[in-house]
This record gives structure tokens, sequence and C-alpha cells, in this order.
């Protein structure tokens, strides 16, 4: 076999790779979502106000002081995290 | 909106580990290429990469799954967590043949109660926060 004959061999092939793989897995239609989804994300976003009563900002601020004070602690906290 | 439960609480919960991996990758590429930090952390940095997060992901389902019969608080649920984390990373650090640097044992009476109150409060507002919008809070 010549490397003309072994080229067409070889398109042949692949063309009936595509076709079966096309049969297979046909096309996708109505892909995109019915409507937009981002505004209700936000609305769902402002839903919720935080309130943060004043015993956990002692607590972050505590957290922070420490960090501050030993910044050792760092590392050992980054590794669990 | 009942669907996929324990995949939006896995997913909310590895949300805040996972964003915190930049802060850690960025910590680690300064030291060890910058400073030259002379320890090979890049030993264990699959534990806070994979194991950490995984494990919050599981820990929010845990949350989730038993919050409709225990009705427990999930800062205290979310402080919980490193009472098992902490002991697994040491045994991840001696696993991978990684000498603990002695000043992190030093520090560890300041780091214990950090650790736990930076737990709760990311758990009470940064994943609470994800279970509100995903639907599962």
């Amino acid at each position: 076999m010549n490397e003309r004959d072994h080229n067409r061999s070889e398109e042949r092939e692949l063309e009936q790779m595509r076709k079966l793989l096309k049969s297979a897995l046909p096309a996708l239609s109505d892909t995109e979502p019915h409507r937009d989804l981002w505004p209700q994300m936000l609305r769902r976003l402002e839903q919720a106000p935080v309130r943060v009563p004043w015993w956990d900002w002692a607590l972050l601020a505590g957290a922070i002081v420490a960090i501050c004070a030993f910044p050792g602690v760092l590392p050992a906290l980054l590794f669990h995290l | 909106m009942n669907k996929h439960l324990y995949l939006r609480a896995y997913l909310a919960g590895i949300a805040v580990p996972t964003l915190m991996l930049l802060v850690i990758m960025a910590g680690y590429a300064v030291l060890r290429y910058a400073v030259h930090f002379p320890v090979p952390i890049e030993r264990v940095i699959v534990f806070p990469m994979a194991v950490v997060p995984n494990l919050w992901g599981l820990w929010n389902i845990a949350f989730i799954a038993s919050h409709e019969k225990l009705r427990q608080s999930i800062g205290i649920h979310g402080m919980i967590l490193p009472f098992f984390l902490a002991p697994l990373g040491l045994l991840a650090a001696s696993l991978l043949d990684f000498s603990v640097p002695h000043f992190v044992f030093s520090v560890l009476p300041i780091a214990a109660p950090v650790a736990l109150a930076a737990y709760y409060l990311a758990w009470k507002y940064l994943v609470h926060g994800l279970n509100a919008v995903l639907g599962i809070a």
C-alpha cells in the first residue's frame, strides 16, 4: 500500500468515526436557561442582612490582636484553613 | 428547591477554604521562592490544598444532615472541626516526613483559641451565608 492509499483509508476511518460519534451524541438543543437567574441570585444575596452581635466583634478583635502579637500562629492557622 | 441538597451543602462547605487557598499559595510562593524559607512546605501543602476543603464540605453535609434532629448552632458545629483537623494535620505531616518547626508548638496555646474563634466566625457568617444563598440554611 503506497502512502496515498494509506492516507485515503485513514481519512475514511476518521470520517466513519466522526459519523459514529455524531450519531452517538446527538446535538443538544435548548441549553440556555429559560430566564436570567442572576437577578434572582442578587435578590437572595440582598434578602438577609447580616447582623453581627458585639461578642462576635470582640471575638474577631481578640483573634486579630492575638495574631498581631504572635505572628507565629499564622502559619499554623493557614495550614489548617 | 430540595434537589441535590447534599451536593449544595458540599459546595457551600468547600468554597471558603478553597478561596483561602489563594492566600496560602501566595504565602507559600513568597516564603519559598522570595524569602527562601528553609522548610520544605511543598511536602505538606497537599493537606491544606486537598484534605481541608473536602473536610469542610463533608462537615457542612454533616451539619445539614443532622440539623433537623440536633438544631445545633452552625458556629459551634464549625468550631468542633479543628479538633479533627489538628490531629489529622499532624498525622499528615509525620506521614509525609515533614518535621514541624519548633515555633509551631510554642505558639500552640495561642494558636488553638485563635483557630477556634476563626472557625466559629467563618462557619457562622461565611458558610452559613453560602448555605442561605444556596437555599439550604
